[in-house]
């Protein structure tokens, strides 16, 4: 993925297994959330191909590939903060909703019934992440709290099952009690859905080693190496990106 | 409807706010048209400072139905009222008609965030088309009302395309463009009646003639009585259209799309398409309220919908409070009387427009009515 003469992504070749939790590391500006934005549309890349359970999906719109069952969270939260709570949430599943112009504005007692049935789903749902939200389901997001607004990403996120779900940084501008209390949230939701496949962009290291199976580093838009969490610490290139080389005195 | 007591309260509001306007419609000399405008004002502060708002607020969203029941009742009695009044009746007439278009300019670029600068001139679409299905077909005047919305929704599809390609400020002067073209085109057209514009027939429906007196047991009443029946009923129509896309899934989509295109497409929620319905429904609703108002007026000419309505609708809206229904009702309402009200300051209608406009965005950019949030289903938890 090139912008211009930037080069984002670079012979990055990631494998994904289904059922995982991957965490991907690396520093500021090594193309984390790019690789997001590529495999979920926003951006076409300029070279590579995107494989997802056996389809190319290389080059789809965001549309479709959410259709293929890839679902996001966004680095900046990108909720539609005038709207309720539910309605964000159901945002995430309104594809399974589209009820054409005739079951929307004209079959209102089907309309109504749909309703319900959709606001009990969302209820399901924000229970396992926050039950005191429950109750005010139908306020606005602009009232919540920051960790409150990842959990209602997440739920929006996960309202329409998908199989591969991109969270990106859901701990930024979190304490760190609250972003431990989000991962746990975060794995007993993924010890209910055993086939969904998570891949987690998260820059402390302690919550990659607490919740992935597996970690990729990236680094200028390279792969440096993956593996299990033990394997790439020890790996003298990543604490190499992360804390520069020690100097050599040769070289001075 | 909880209780009897909430609907006396409602009834009371009702009967006040019916009282007020009736007071005011009859209004003739300027001092007491000020008078009552200061005694309106006053009121509203006097409301706001006594902390009422919100109980009236909580008490007309719980009783919904009811509510809309004695608006359309009080609507009934002022249009009663005037029944021989020819101008203040044909001023109510007008009122609805805009109310309907705006509601149109509403779901556009309220709901669905489609900037459009040529409401009028589908405002006008619907006009000509009823006038030259009317003089040259046997259509009935009730279908060519119909084919205006048509022929305005089908024309305006040719924006979709540089208004979907564009955005912002650009597909604003897309639109802008096509209202500028489209009144050049009206004004040199042989066929239809270049600046002079076309005739109408009259509104004719089930063997009434809209356009004779109305006659109940002997008496005569203003031939405009039917037109205001007619026009009330489509703006209570398309009232409750804007209002059922805003409570469905449909409204959803639309927000989405306007708030934030990039995140909607990462939904599965197809941006283009919900741009093309709503722009597509707008204009077909513009494109009727323009044909019942020109068969009101019993002419069309290009200068009855010019850039500067266009403008109105918009700021119409924008006062009202964009994306809200009764706003976009009470901004007509107010946009559309107080000039004709107070006719020294005709001439200076567009300035204080765009005072008004330009106040309102700084002091109370929601508008007079705010949009509410979403409920799905009349009075129904929030
Ligand atoms: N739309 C764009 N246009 C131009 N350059 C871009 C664009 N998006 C990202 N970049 C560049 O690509 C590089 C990778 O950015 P990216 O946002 O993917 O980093 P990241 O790993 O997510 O970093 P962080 O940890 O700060 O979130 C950066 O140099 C960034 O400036
Ligand atoms: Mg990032």
């Amino acid at each position: 993925m090139r912008f211009g003469g930037l080069t984002a992504l670079d012979r990055l070749d990631l494998d994904i297994d289904e059922g995982d939790i991957l965490g991907l590391v690396g520093p500021n500006g090594s193309g984390k959330t790019t690789f997001f934005n590529v495999v979920t549309g926003i951006y076409r890349p300029t070279g590579g191909q995107v494989v997802f359970d056996g389809w190319d999906i290389t080059g789809f719109s965001p549309q479709a590939i959410f259709e293929a069952g890839i679902s996001r969270t966004f680095q900046r939260s990108r909720l539609c903060l005038e709207l309720s709570i539910f309605d964000n949430i159901m945002l995430g599943n309104f594809k399974t909703r589209d009820l054409g112009i005739c079951g929307n504005i004209f079959r209102r007692r089907a309309f109504h019934k749909t309703c319900a049935e959709e606001i009990e789903k969302a209820v399901e749902l924000i229970r396992l992440l926050n039950p005191a939200l429950v109750g005010s389901i139908h306020r606005p997001v602009a009232d919540l709290s920051m960790i409150d607004r990842r959990r209602i990403e997440i739920c929006r996120a996960l309202i329409g099952k998908p199989k591969l779900l991109f969270l990106d940084e859901p701990s930024a501008g979190m304490t760190h009690d609250e972003t431990n209390q989000l991962m746990d949230e975060i794995l007993s939701m993924k010890s209910d859905e055993r086939r969904l496949t998570i891949v987690l962009i998260e820059h402390e290291m302690g919550i990659i080693g607490k919740v992935t199976t597996r970690c990729a580093v990236l680094n200028f838009g390279e792969k440096l190496c993956d593996g299990t969490y033990r394997s790439i610490v020890g790996n003298p290139l990543v604490q190499e990106a992360y804390l520069g080389r020690e100097v050599t005195e040769d070289e001075v | 409807m909880r209780n009897t007591k909430d609907f006396f309260r409602c009834a009371g509001l009702a009967l006040a706010l019916f009282a007020y306007l009736t007071l005011f419609f009859g209004a003739e000399d300027e001092w007491s048209i000020a008078a009552y405008v200061l005694l309106g004002v006053g009121g509203v502060i006097a409301l706001v400072s006594f902390g009422a708002l919100p109980a009236i607020e909580r008490l007309i969203q719980a009783n919904e139905r009811a509510c809309q029941a004695l608006m359309i009742a009080g609507t009934l009695g002022i249009i009663a009222v005037f029944r021989e009044d020819h101008y203040t009746l044909f001023l109510l007439g007008t009122i609805f008609v805009y109310s309907a278009a705006v509601l149109g300019i509403n779901v556009q670029l309220g709901y669905a965030g489609v900037i459009n600068f040529s409401g009028a001139s589908f405002f006008g679409i619907g006009g000509y088309t009823a006038a030259v299905f009317l003089q040259n077909t046997p259509a009935p005047p009730l279908l060519t009302l119909l084919l205006g919305g048509i022929f305005s929704a089908v024309i305006g599809s040719i924006l979709l395309f540089p208004v979907l390609r564009t955005s912002g400020h650009y597909s604003a002067l897309v639109t802008m463009a096509f209202a500028l073209l489209l009144k050049v085109f009206l004004e040199v057209s042989e066929w239809l009646g270049g600046p002079q514009g076309l005739a109408l027939p009259s509104l004719k429906f089930l063997g009434i003639d809209f356009a004779e007196d109305l006659v109940i047991m002997g008496n005569e009443y203003s031939f405009y009585v039917k037109y205001d029946l007619a026009c009330l009923l489509l703006l209570i129509m398309t009232f409750t259209f804007a209002q059922r896309i805003e409570r469905s899934w449909m409204g959803l989509a639309m927000d989405a799309v306007r708030i934030d295109e990039t995140a909607a497409a990462c939904f599965g929620i197809s941006v283009t398409r919900w741009k093309i319905t709503a722009f597509t429904m707008g204009n077909f609703v513009i494109g009727v309220a323009g044909a019942l108002y020109s068969m009101m007026l019993s002419y069309i000419n290009p200068s009855n919908f010019t850039f500067s309505d266009s403008l109105l609708f918009l700021s119409i809206l924008l006062l009202g409070g964009i994306g809200s229904l009764w706003g976009v009702i009470a901004a007509t309402a107010f946009m559309v009387v107080i000039p004709e009200k107070f006719q020294i300051i005709q001439e200076y209608r567009y300035l204080i427009y765009s005072a008004m406009v330009l106040m309102m965005i700084v002091f109370r950019p929601s508008g007079l009515l705010p949009r509410k949030p979403r409920r799905y289903i009349a009075g129904g938890p929030l």
